[in-house]
């Protein structure tokens, strides 16, 4: 990689290194600068915070990570599981969060759909539209997390898909990191009334064991009767430190399908937030999380009902092998007025070895009446009569294993409507499955 | 035998005092009681409380969250709400250096 003689970290001069002084319109500099201030002013995480009480950070040091770096001269070898896989209609791939290349199918273009750099969209027509909508609806004073990533945010991609257009093949993006390089690039997607879209994310390693950081924001905004889509895998090495904020705004009629793959990390702490914010928006929710070794993975959802007859169905379901840690703390809250809402929230989690822990914790607030919300959560082991079931009937002890732990994951996999994806979960899953001792 | 990784003098920490050190990537406890070193996971079984925050009463240490007792020597638990032992490691002392190996195994 070339060699560079500036500080890229996360500090004040890393900043105006990386992302204040940059081609961009004014607006979008005194953004930066006032999440740069409120990043300086918010505290890092504790446990003394409630949302992360189960997540220990004290042993992450945001300045071994570089903001930004100038892409090689030679892009390294992407090891993604989806490119060989998903048949296209656009592929975008980042370095480090910023585009490498990138190709839509021409008659989709002529259509008006975009599949391109964020960065360089705003700088190439679409300023206004992005403007309106860049962090209308994340929060980027959050955290301290939230707040880094809307100062330092370079790169990101923009999916925007015009009224009535339908995509009929996925959009895919997948995001490579480099060893000690971070991805802070953000995602914007905006369906215009009554698109179609499938957009596919997926996460890579180019090192499969050196440690790396993801601070990243995703909005997804659909306009009435929009349909989307939306597969974000999270599969980077298991040294990988991952801050995620993912929010979508569903308006009337708009309906949501958000898979969810929790694979990698060595520890990932991510808000997924769904809002449903028009009469008969609908969400649906599926979350695949597998842990091992001493990963941690901590996913807090939220189901957001603000407006009458609106549905959410939301579930998670998690293995654990080793010392690994999964944390699930969903909230379903239905505001004042939202009558007639339908909110599921449901997480399952299979532990694999005595030494895992998983704290699953649902939660409601319904503040309307007439609902119908519901929750639930378990935790449990491997049946050892299914295991010797298996064996009876000719399976060696870890096939058995894993034919349970996909029998488990089955109900989750049947909701995603998309083949390749789940082909690719189930085979990453098979793989990292060991041997079961109870 | 695992590798022994350099955490502190002895005269760093009082006797009987407690610290965390991060060790490889591992929050660990070490405590300093009568002479002899003990180092555990920082962390109670019961909540992923912080150990180390709460109070030393000779080889016990109290969880501040939900006052869970533990067994410095051994990381046994003593009392609710705490029912599993949290994972203790080995300490070395060389002359004034004080070295931890890691328990992989939990």
């Amino acid at each position: 990689m070339p060699s560079l003689n500036l500080d890229t970290s996360f500090t004040d001069e890393g900043f105006h290194n990386v992302a204040f002084h940059r081609p961009q319109p004014n607006w979008l500099k005194e953004l930066r600068q006032r999440a740069y201030r409120t990043f300086e002013d918010l505290p890092m995480p504790n446990r003394s915070m409630e949302e992360w009480r189960r997540t220990e950070l004290r042993h992450f040091r945001l300045l071994q990570f570089q903001a930004w770096s100038p892409h090689p001269e030679q892009a390294p070898e992407i090891p993604s599981q989806l490119i060989p896989r998903l048949d296209t209609d656009g592929l975008i791939i980042t370095l480090n969060g910023r585009k490498l290349e990138s190709r839509l199918d021409p008659a989709l273009g002529q259509q008006g759909v975009v599949l391109n750099c964020l960065e360089d969209s705003i700088l190439n027509g679409w300023e206004e539209l992005i403007r309106k909508h860049l962090f209308s609806i994340l929060d980027w004073k959050y955290d301290k997390f939230a707040a880094m990533h809307a100062a330092f945010w370079t790169g990101g991609i923009f999916v925007y898909v015009p009224k009535d257009i339908r995509v009929n093949k996925p959009l895919l993006h997948v995001a490579a990191l480099m060893p000690g390089q971070a991805d802070v690039g953000h995602t914007l997607i905006i369906l215009d009334e009554g698109a179609e879209a499938t957009v596919v994310s997926e996460t890579v390693s180019v090192d499969p064991s050196a440690s790396s950081l993801y601070c990243g924001g995703i909005e997804i905004i659909l306009r009435p009767g929009a349909r989307l889509r939306y597969v974000n895998m999270q599969n980077w090495n298991q040294a990988t430190f991952h801050f995620a904020h993912q929010k979508a705004v569903l308006a009337e009629r708009a309906s949501l399908e958000w898979t969810l793959g929790a694979l990698g990390g060595r520890l990932a702490k991510v808000n997924q937030h769904l809002v449903l914010d028009g009469p008969e928006s609908e969400g649906i929710v599926n979350g695949v999380m597998f842990a091992e070794n001493r990963q941690h993975l901590a996913y807090h959802t939220l189901q957001h009902h603000r407006t009458p007859k609106t549905k959410s169905d939301l579930l998670y379901k998690g293995a654990l092998q080793d010392q690994s840690h999964l944390v699930w703390r969903g909230m379903i809250r239905v505001e004042p007025g939202a009558v007639k809402a339908d909110g599921y929230q449901r997480n399952d989690n299979l532990m694999l070895s005595e030494t895992a822990r998983t704290d699953c914790i649902p939660g409601l607030e319904i503040l309307a009446d007439d609902v119908r919300c519901t929750h639930g959560a378990t935790a449990g082991r491997v049946d050892e009569e299914e295991i010797f079931y298996c064996q009876t009937r000719g399976l060696t002890r870890r096939e058995a294993t894993r034919l349970v732990v996909t029998g488990f994951f089955q109900q989750v996999l049947d909701r995603i409507t998309i083949d390749s994806v789940r082909e690719a979960l189930t085979d990453i899953i098979q793989h990292r499955v060991r041997e079961y001792r109870g | 035998m695992g590798e022994l990784i350099r955490v502190c003098r002895v005269s760093d920490l009082p006797d009987p005092g407690k610290a965390v050190f991060d060790v490889s990537g591992r929050m660990i406890a070490l405590f300093h009681v009568s002479g002899t070193f003990w180092a555990l996971d920082d962390m109670c079984t019961h909540d992923g409380g912080p150990l180390a925050e709460g109070e030393l009463h000779g080889y016990t240490i109290v969880c501040p969250r939900h006052g869970a007792q533990f067994d410095i020597r051994t990381g046994q638990a003593k009392t609710m709400p705490a029912v599993r032992a949290t994972t203790a490691h080995k300490v070395v002392v060389k002359g004034d250096e004080v070295y931890v190996e890691l328990n992989e195994e939990s």
